[in-house]
């Protein structure tokens, strides 16, 4: 089987590394963990990559806003590199802070060199740090279902939230036709209003699909067990010739996108 | 913004080149519209043509000099350039010329380069002439042209050598290798500033770009303010009231930056939805009057006081380093380092006063110790004072002084309380005698020291045996005096003819050596026999337990009690940050995997005591509860578990426990991961933050008593961030090898893992001049004892590849000594010897304490009155209750799944509603094992009986951890004691009954560690736990926590509490029987009673045994601990977790509730005792009717509930579809009929955790 390589990066602040790696290498990746300063000093390796994974957690503490002060990390080291890796068509996956980091670069829902920003992260409408599971929908009538490898086959999915700014907000003077991007690009919709973000938007792709972007937690569920009514689910199924939850007749929804995203690469 | 020039050239070119290849790079944003040459010849032409570039020639040559002018003017025109740069262009302009390129300040937009240090050597042979002169250094000069030749305002000079045997042409080399250099660098300050920015003379004028304010001032060196202001709020909407962050900037030229603004913009605002504002700070004139247009009527800032960790501050610093500001190659384009202070600013109008503006900041916005705080009214005709940056400002650094102690008894009573040092009289007469044995004064004076201690050496003792460092209580020698253990009794009053009575329990006169040594340390080597998984107890920062061949676990719990109440979230920030160092300097360096928070608070009420000095309830726990959030979350460990417990004890001293659980490699490059391995000759490494004058005495301090003069500069906030790279970089420096023994820097700080580690080799000589500082003037003894946050101390000798990883990881690293063999511990400053201490006097020459307790039984009269009108209406007020409802609010503001593993979260269920009681993680996420990780308290209890209430604390925890599927043989304890000080005096009249309460929780302790086969591996204790300000004393009521830690085989047969299906038998399953004393129940009533629980601790061992095998087999489908609340409040959260219902027989609750069968007649008239009496080792379990059989086989003696030593199995219902309800079916009625969003309802109570709550 080819093991296509996933560069997950570290350090920072960066607290999911080791798990976002663990769930790529289970989803059939080859997955380098690389420390921000390793990979900023020398950001052609990422080339030799096909995914480009910026976990969650709270790079430089998020102090200013989320993401902020890793994008400007960036920005000033790796953006050139970071634009023709994605214009290769290579995959760029951010999760939580990683998300936000790749609004704060400009990389979200345009990806394109020079393209303006369109949407900010904010703080949740609620004011507070939410964990939770939630259900959310894949957008299917966009660009998004057609481009994006990510989700696949999937209409309904179950994962954590574990944020405080994740709350999309378009910039106030948008034209009609950017709001129609951000619609359009919008890959996941929470099916509850949890964050007062835009028209629900969880997650965002950019317009050729190859870049995600993502508030909930793909890499926290990978195993069934971690789903919070794993048992009631289980003994639903048990007691029952048929599934009466399907949850669990399908892998885990967040290894399910990462296994589309290394189908994809196959 | 890019700028577009013309270029003027007469030569070759090389600077255009330079130019281009500027903007080639990025280095500059320009545009060059033109390249003009008096020299239709001029190579600089074909270079420009090469670049598509237009080119325009303007021969000199036959033409008047005014004719040329006018010629080259109107080429130029057309190109509307911003400024012409004369690169080697070799005409003088003159003023008529200048005059179409002025600017509004009346500049000439016209640069010029030159070849010297103007004004020296002007004219066309700039370099020969300098050259011929005979110049040791000459220069390049980038400046503006006016109507003299070479002359104008100078844009930047850079300066070169001449070197021995330089030519002419070697000479000439070097210096245009600069201007090639410098042109560029000069456009492209340029292209960021502007004129009048760059020279400087632009003093009054705003000048405004799109989204961002900068005005600049004739004043250098005050530095500037910003506020990021919303665009919605810019615009002039109506606000009552609005928030701003605030920022104070402070370097050299800062308002001469143009592309400071863009930096600032870039990393302090949101493009989309911010703008920033940016004036010189003592200017903010035009905000204020904006402001009061918008209609406000004050302005306050908050900043933090000078020494206060801001971690927003040090994260935009670094910031400005990453956005390229500070350094363009290796210039820097702003002078030197940009230093911030952040804080905020709050403005409201009219509709405030200005009590009500202080009133509505204080402690939400600021905490007077830590911030600085001022309001100011827009509408008063003079402006009181603004905030300006904030600075350390320390009158210089003390030197070391000399201590003598020839001192009468009273004066070093006096010496140690005005130090601080918390000795008591034997000890200073120990250290006295120390320093008057002759072999001292003797070495001493080999290292020139004389014969009294320093003030270094003083501290370093005090803190070493500080109660917080040495538990000189749990190891002092106890005189107990006779007591009688007042008796058990029943309920009586309005339960006639039910009283019986059980004897009294009487101890004997008796002297105890070591609490520490008989009971928690003994109960453990006990054990030690067949619990072979115990690798490392009590000897290092955390116990350590073997996971599996590979892998070691290990768990600490620590508390930050005394911060916590001076400073609620640095307090508890802090205590959570100090216990993952704990983890992280367990062994050779443990990764932290878990938290688990215990929070004890006193419930927000008008009935409190208030005190002056005493902050509002409600402030300490919304502190408390956001600073563990920040603390748990910025770490990436999952806040696993935790538990709320409110009693108004706990007003003056909140109890803040921290616990975190870490995996241990048990072999780190051939050695074994758990021990320490440092070498005589190793370096001591100190790693992570600098050392200031925070936590000064934390240790000390965190001994005694809080009262009116509670030093201040105890409290420290914390700073995450620093502290994950630290943990990243410890973590790669192990596996590299790197280490050879590590601690952490908490209580008592070096003086303390110095101390400590140095007993490894047999001493250590600590530099003290080499220790990084946060800021100057801090005195040898501060900077020893300082608490200063997120610091490690490692032994290695491999420092230039630490050096290099802790670059690579941001982390700051110094060598600041050595361990040796010397017997001492010994300090230095400069190689002078400023402390030297045997280590065997410092570590084991504290003299024991000897103490006396005696146990008074409390006289509690019971008063239980009639039961409820309605048992449903009880159900629910206690279904609310501040100890019983949901703690989702806080649950939710805690990341609990972090690093992958979460298995059982704190909320389960379909509806994700389920209180669970343990939490379960995968530590090795490719293994099935799971970690349980679970706590248990019974502070209720210790008035009455605290031997009984260290056994429920116990019980609690293990029967918690067997809920989820806990192996009971696999589990590990950790105690805590937090208890009101036991040491009587006159202050604390009854500290002997304190004391003896020790005694009893040691003793209850012991028996059930034993019994359960779960031995403690780690502990602490907090022992002054009392309020005192002359006019109150409040103390906390003996807190013993029990935390423990087990096995689950697969984390696929995890059990979680809510019920699973319709038609499911619920069972009670208990080894113990009920009380009412201090019950949840009896307290909502307002009854006292002294009815205490008991339990059989064998049979609760056996009992457990019995659940984790009906687990391992598959049968058991829900698993709940019945605690406060009783049976009921069990059944409820069972059914709000699951979203189904349960049908109780009443019959059977009784059953359930009379194991023991002391009430056996009083509970049929007294349904309301069997459904909300608590009591120890009591389950509920639902099981499904496939498993019934095998499950009820598991219980053969079940039936027998005659005798009191039988475990009591009884099935009380079965799970229905929704609903609670309780049959009697003698009485053919419904005693309970409830719907689940009722009960939901009620469970979801307001808690005091948020801002507004009232």
């Amino acid at each position: 089987m080819i093991r296509p390589r996933a560069v997950v990066l570290s350090g920072d602040g960066i607290n999911c590394s080791n798990e976002t790696a663990f769930a790529l290498e289970q989803a059939g990746f080859e997955a380098v963990i690389s420390h921000t300063s390793e990979l900023l000093s020398k950001p052609k390796q990422l080339m030799k990559s096909e995914l480009l994974a910026l976990p969650g957690g709270f790079s430089f503490g998020d102090e200013i806003a989320s993401g902020k002060v890793l994008a400007v990390k960036i920005r000033h080291r790796m953006l050139e590199v970071l634009h023709s890796y994605i214009e290769k068509g290579s995959l760029v996956l951010g999760i939580c802070n990683g998300f936000q980091t790749l609004v704060q670069l400009g990389l979200l829902p345009n990806s394109e060199e020079g393209s303006e920003s369109i949407v900010s992260l904010t703080h949740n409408s609620g004011g507070r740090f939410i964990n939770r599971w939630v259900e959310m929908t894949v957008n299917a009538d966009s660009a998004t279902s057609t481009n994006s490898p990510f989700f696949k086959g999937l209409t309904k999915i179950s994962l954590p939230i574990r944020h405080g700014e994740g709350r999309i907000q378009v910039r106030p003077d948008a034209k009609d036709s950017d709001i129609a991007v951000v619609k359009e690009r919008a890959a996941l919709n929470y099916n509850e209003d949890v964050n007062g973000s835009f028209e629900r938007i969880a997650a965002l792709t950019n317009g050729k699909g190859n870049v995600l972007g993502l508030m909930p937690h793909p890499e926290a569920y990978i195993r069934h067990s971690q789903h919070p009514a794993f048992q009631s689910i289980k003994r639903q199924n048990s007691s029952s010739d048929s599934l009466e939850n399907t949850l669990f007749e399908n892998p885990p929804d967040g290894l399910t996108i990462l296994k589309n995203a290394h189908a994809s690469l196959s | 913004m890019p700028i577009k020039i013309a270029v003027l050239v007469s030569g070759r070119g090389s600077n255009l080149e330079a130019i281009l290849a500027a903007i080639e790079k990025k280095e500059l944003e320009a545009e060059i519209a033109v390249v003009l040459s008096n020299n239709p010849d001029s190579y600089a032409l074909k270079i420009a043509k090469k670049q598509n570039i237009p080119t325009v020639s303007v021969d000199h040559r036959g033409i008047s000099r005014k004719e040329h002018e006018k010629q080259v003017l109107q080429k130029l025109k057309k190109f509307a350039p911003d400024y012409l740069v004369l690169a080697g262009y070799m005409r003088i302009l003159s003023g008529d010329f200048l005059t179409h390129f002025k600017d509004d300040n009346g500049l000439y937009r016209v640069i010029n380069i030159h070849p010297s240090l103007l004004p020296a050597f002007p004219g066309k042979s700039a370099y020969e002439d300098a050259f011929n002169y005979g110049v040791k250094i000459s220069g390049i000069t980038v400046h503006l042209v006016d109507e003299q030749v070479d002359h104008g305002p100078i844009l930047a000079q850079s300066v070169f050598e001449r070197k021995n045997g330089d030519t002419l042409e070697t000479f000439q080399a070097r210096g245009l290798e600069l201007e090639h250099k410098l042109f560029p660098q000069v456009l492209a300050q340029l292209a960021n500033s502007s004129l009048a920015a760059m020279t400087n003379l632009n003093k009054e004028n705003q000048k405004e770009t799109a989204g961002t304010k900068i005005s600049t001032s004739n004043e250098h060196n005050e530095g500037l303010c910003v506020a990021i202001v919303p665009k919605a709020a810019a615009a002039g909407s109506k606000l009552t009231s609005l928030a701003l962050p605030l920022y104070w900037l402070s370097g050299k030229n800062l308002e001469q930056t143009k592309k400071l603004m863009a930096a600032l913009k870039e990393i302090l605002a949101d493009q989309l939805l911010e703008d920033v504002w940016c004036v010189v700070a003592n200017e903010r004139s035009s905000w204020l009057s904006q402001w009061r247009e918008q209609g406000f009527k004050w302005f306050a800032e908050r900043q933090y006081l000078p020494g206060v960790t801001d971690n927003l501050a040090r994260t935009v610093e670094e910031a400005i380093k990453l956005s390229g500001l500070e350094t363009v190659g290796k210039e820097t384009t702003v002078e030197g380092h940009i230093k911030v202070a952040s804080g905020s600013a709050y403005l409201f109008d009219d509709s405030f006063n200005i009590k009500q503006v202080e009133n509505h900041c204080r402690y939400r916005h600021y905490h007077p110790v830590t911030d600085k705080f001022r309001i100011h009214d827009l509408t008063a005709p003079q402006l009181s004072k603004l905030l300006e940056f904030p600075q350390v400002h320390l009158p210089g650094t003390p030197e070391p002084e000399v201590v003598a102690l020839n001192l009468s008894d009273t004066e070093l009573e006096n010496l140690s309380r005005k130090r601080t040092l918390a000795l008591n009289l034997t000890e200073m007469q120990a250290i006295r005698a120390y320093f008057e044995q002759a072999s001292v004064v003797e070495e001493r004076a080999q290292y020139g020291l004389g014969q009294w201690p320093t003030d270094v050496e003083l501290e370093v003792i005090a803190q070493t045996w500080s109660e917080h460092c040495k538990h000189k209580i749990f190891n002092a020698i106890i005189h107990e005096k006779s007591a009688h253990v007042k008796a058990v009794q029943t309920l009586t009053m309005s339960m006639a003819g039910t009283s019986a009575t059980k004897p009294a329990r009487k101890t004997e006169a008796r002297t105890i050596t070591s609490l520490y040594k008989s009971y928690v340390q003994a109960s453990t080597k006990k054990l030690a026999e067949k619990r072979t998984d115990l690798l490392s107890v009590f000897v290092d920062n955390a116990g350590v337990i073997k996971w599996n061949d590979d892998w070691g676990i290990c768990f600490k719990v620590e508390t930050h009690n005394s911060p916590s109440a001076l400073e609620p979230y640095g307090g508890a920030l802090t205590g959570i940050l100090g216990v993952n160092r704990d983890i992280l300097g367990t062994g050779l360096g443990a990764k932290p995997i878990c938290n688990t928070d215990v929070f004890c608070f006193a419930y927000p009420s008008e009935d409190l005591v208030n005190r002056p000095t005493m902050l509002p309830a409600e402030s300490i726990i919304q502190g408390v509860r956001k600073g563990v959030q920040d603390g748990g979350n910025k770490s990436g460990i999952p806040t696993v578990n935790g538990a709320v417990y409110f009693h108004p004890g706990y007003r003056a001293k909140p109890l803040v426990f921290c616990g975190t659980g870490g995996l241990l490699p048990l072999s780190v490059d051939g050695k074994c991961g758990y021990e320490k391995h440092t070498q005589n000759g190793d370096a001591i490494i100190m790693v992570g933050g600098r050392v200031g004058k925070d936590g000064i005495h934390g240790a000390t301090f965190s001994s005694e008593a809080l009262n009116v003069d509670s030093p201040v500069s105890a409290v420290q906030i914390g700073d995450p961030f620093t502290q994950k790279r630290v943990t990243d970089f410890i973590l790669e420096a192990r596996d590299l090898g790197l280490i050879s023994g590590i601690t952490d820097n908490g209580a008592g700080g070096l003086s303390s893992s110095v101390g400590e580690m140095a007993q490894i080799t047999g001493g250590a000589t600590l530099e003290v001049d080499h220790i990084p500082l946060k800021y100057p003037g801090l005195a040898d003894y501060e900077i020893v004892i300082s608490e200063s946050q997120e610091r490690m101390t490692l032994s290695s000798t491999k420092i230039e590849d630490l050096k290099e990883l802790a670059e690579k990881h941001s982390v700051e690293l110094t060598v600041v000594g050595k361990f040796d063999d010397k017997g001492f511990f010994r300090i230095t400053r400069a190689d002078k010897t400023i402390a030297l201490l045997d280590l065997k006097f410092l570590h084991d020459g504290a003299p024991r304490l000897e103490l006396e307790a005696h146990w008074q039984a409390p006289v509690t009269i019971d008063e239980v009155e009639q039961p409820p009108k309605s048992l449903g209406e009880a159900l629910l007020a206690l279904l609310g209750h501040a100890n019983i409802c949901s703690r989702e609010p806080v649950i939710r503001q805690y990341d609990h799944e972090v690093q992958g593993g979460s298995v059982v979260k704190p909320l389960m269920g379909p509806e994700q509603t389920a209180p669970c009681d343990a939490a379960v993680i995968q530590p090795l996420l490719n293994e099935p094992a799971g970690l349980a990780v679970s706590n248990g308290m019974c502070p209720q209890l210790s008035d009455f009986d605290s031997h009984l209430m260290a056994i429920c604390a116990v019980d609690e925890a293990v029967r918690n951890a067997v809920c989820v599927g806990a192996d009971p043989n696999s589990l590990a304890l950790l105690d805590n004691f937090c208890w009101p000080d036991p040491v009587a005096s006159k202050s604390n009249p009854d500290g002997k009954r304190k004391l003896a309460q020790l005694v009893q929780a040691c003793e209850g302790l012991y028996e059930a560690v034993l019994a359960y086969n779960a031995p403690l591996i780690s502990g602490k204790d907090s022992m002054k736990n009392d309020f005192d300000d002359g006019t109150v004393r409040i103390s906390i009521p003996p807190t013993l926590l029990v935390s423990a830690i087990g096995k689950v085989p697969d984390i696929e047969r995890v059990v979680t509490m809510d019920f699973k299906s319709v038609g499911d038998h619920i069972f009670v399953v208990s080894a113990g029987a009920l009380g009412l004393a201090a019950t949840t129940y009896a307290g909502n009533m307002n009854w006292t009673s002294s009815l205490l629980p008991e339990l059989n601790l064998e049979q609760a061992a056996l009992l457990y045994q019995t659940i984790f095998s009906a687990m391992q087999n598959n049968l058991i489908e829900s698993c709940h601990d019945l605690s406060e609340g009783g049976l009921a409040v069990a059944v409820s959260e069972c059914i709000i977790g699951s979203n189904l219902g349960a049908e109780l027989n009443a019959e059977a609750v009784v059953a359930a509730a009379e194991n023991g069968a002391r009430f056996h007649d009083l509970l049929r008239e007294r349904m309301d005792v069997a459904l909300f009496a608590e009591g120890p080792a009591r389950l509920l379990v639902s099981v499904s009717p496939a498993n019934l059989e095998a499950w009820l086989a598991l219980w053969p003696e079940q039936k027998d509930l005659a005798s009191d030593s039988k475990i009591s199995l009884v099935e009380i219902g079965k799970v229905t579809a929704s609903g609670l309800k309780l049959i009697d079916k003698t009485r053919k009625g419904e005693l309970i009929e409830l719907d689940n969003a009722k009960l939901k309802q009620a469970w979801q109570a307001t808690l005091p955790f948020e801002e507004d709550f009232k």
